[in-house]
């Protein structure tokens, strides 16, 4: 009956590494660098996975949108540009539910031009995102959602950088998804030793809660 | 206290779950209440993706009225006693429906299909409509395996890759068939008569029947002339009700 519902469920969890901007302004100035553009939208993905007004999540889609149009324009095949133009579209995806098989569609052709372009960016962001958009999107042929080829993006993400714990959870996902319970278990325990080893941090204590969660119910 | 009135949504094997739904249900139960010039409040909605706890839902006693897919009003209005008050209008498919059994190219033409094929379906959970509505022409083996399954993607990369199995796809699936990379893979090799894609059912003569003709009118005009029903239909993906025409199921060979 989904079908007739027309909602899509999508929270993308972004590993980012940029500090919070301060609260939208409609006057916010334009970054004037591809690394400053990159970390804008690093910062709104972050906000908005936090925000429960809709009307803001609007907002920080609409100015990731802008940066990233920005940052392609100033350079067109540099991951960061794809990549955040991948974030930027996930984002507005959330915001825009009626439009979101559209976008997540154009959502996951960046996210594989930004891995031919650096798989390792952003410790494996283009396979763990493409990844979590494959086994969270709804499926043929309401979306793009595929979990068979989310299982073999995480797989790449977790095999490129395997000491990032994010990595591992989208691989439990990704296996839990396709019926491997006992796969998925390993790979939230792995997720939740790697978590356990780095330095208390806000990132570190979520990762940690995921894995701690999904162990009780699996 | 009594327990409110409960209209409950089920459809298994559709993506999404319950919290995303029930918003728009809120607001269907609501217009449909006023529509029929019930007491305001005085019918509450549920959404329930999974056939088990939508059955357990039904069977509690403020359950009055089911929403729910043709399939599980086949395989379960006997035992639930459901009977139709309306036949949802889809937007993009209408108030009826072909299924279509697809195979790989050239394994299958037609009916006889032998014990050793499985039968991959959304509609899976529902055996009974599988045999005697949507392949009724097909007098299936009474052992051939029926398993449902979300994950169309991957039960037609399965038909397409040469393994012993079939997909039954619904109107939407059918129509998309087209868009899939490995589409001359695949075959459609039979097809289901018109049928019903949704019902909404009194759950075991719970509504009187003056209310029930009161909702059944209501449930007709949403929808139809624009209204205050209409946003709360567009949102579901519905554009009104018809009265029910629900076929009779082919008999038991």
């Amino acid at each position: 009956m989904k079908r007739w519902l027309g909602c899509w469920i999508l929270t993308l969890l972004v590993a980012c590494r940029a500090p919070q901007r301060p609260a939208i302004q409609s006057s916010v100035p334009l970054p004037t660098s591809v690394e400053a553009l990159a970390a804008a939208i690093d910062s709104d993905a972050r906000r908005s996975d936090q925000e429960p007004d809709s009307r803001i999540r609007v907002e920080l889609a609409t100015e990731a949108s802008r940066d990233a149009e920005a940052c392609m324009a100033r350079e067109p095949s540099n991951v960061a540009c794809l990549y955040g133009g991948a974030i930027a579209l996930g984002l507005e995806a959330r915001a825009h539910p009626t439009r979101a098989g559209e976008l997540l569609r154009t959502m996951l052709e960046r996210l594989a031009g930004a891995e031919a372009a650096d798989a390792g960016y952003d410790h494996a962001g283009p396979p763990r995102v493409r990844a979590l958009v494959l086994i969270r999107a709804p499926g043929w042929p309401l979306g793009p959602g595929d979990p068979e080829a989310g299982l073999a993006a995480a797989r790449r993400a977790a095999a490129l950088r395997p000491e990032y714990p994010p990595n591992h959870l989208a691989l439990a996902e990704a296996l839990a998804k396709t019926g491997d319970a006992n796969g998925a278990r390993k790979s939230y325990q792995q997720a939740r030793d790697l978590a356990q080893a780095l330095p208390s941090a806000s990132d570190r204590d979520a990762w940690l809660r995921e894995a701690d969660q999904a162990l009780r119910n699996h | 206290m009594a327990a409110v009135a409960t209209l409950v949504f089920c459809a298994p094997g559709y993506p999404g779950g319950a919290g995303d739904a029930q918003p728009l249900i809120d607001q269907f139960a609501k217009a449909a209440v006023a529509g029929a010039h019930w007491p305001e409040g005085s019918l509450a909605a549920v959404y329930d993706p999974s056939e088990q706890s939508g059955l357990s839902k039904l069977g509690g006693p403020d359950a009055v009225l089911a929403f729910v897919p043709f399939a599980f009003f086949v395989q379960h209005a006997a035992e639930l006693h459901l009977t139709p008050l309306a036949q949802a209008d889809v937007v993009g498919v209408g108030p009826q429906e072909r299924w279509s059994l697809v195979a790989k190219t050239g394994a299958l033409n037609g009916p006889p299909l032998t014990a050793e094929y499985t039968i991959l379906s959304v509609a899976g959970y529902a055996p009974e409509f599988i045999r005697h509505s949507a392949l009724q022409a097909w007098t299936l083996p009474p052992d051939v395996r029926i398993e449902s399954t979300g994950q169309l993607l991957s039960a037609l990369r399965r038909v397409a890759a040469g393994e012993h199995v079939v997909a039954l796809l619904d109107q939407t699936q059918a129509d998309a068939l087209p868009t899939l990379p490995f589409a001359a893979e695949l075959k459609v090799v039979g097809q289901s008569p018109p049928l019903p894609v949704a019902i909404i059912a009194i759950v075991d003569s719970r509504v009187a029947a003056a209310r029930a003709k009161s909702l059944q009118a209501a449930l007709l005009k949403m929808g139809h002339g624009g209204g205050a029903g209409a946003d709360t239909l567009s949102a579901l993906r519905l554009q009104g009700f018809v009265m029910p025409q629900v076929p009779r199921p082919a008999p038991a060979p």
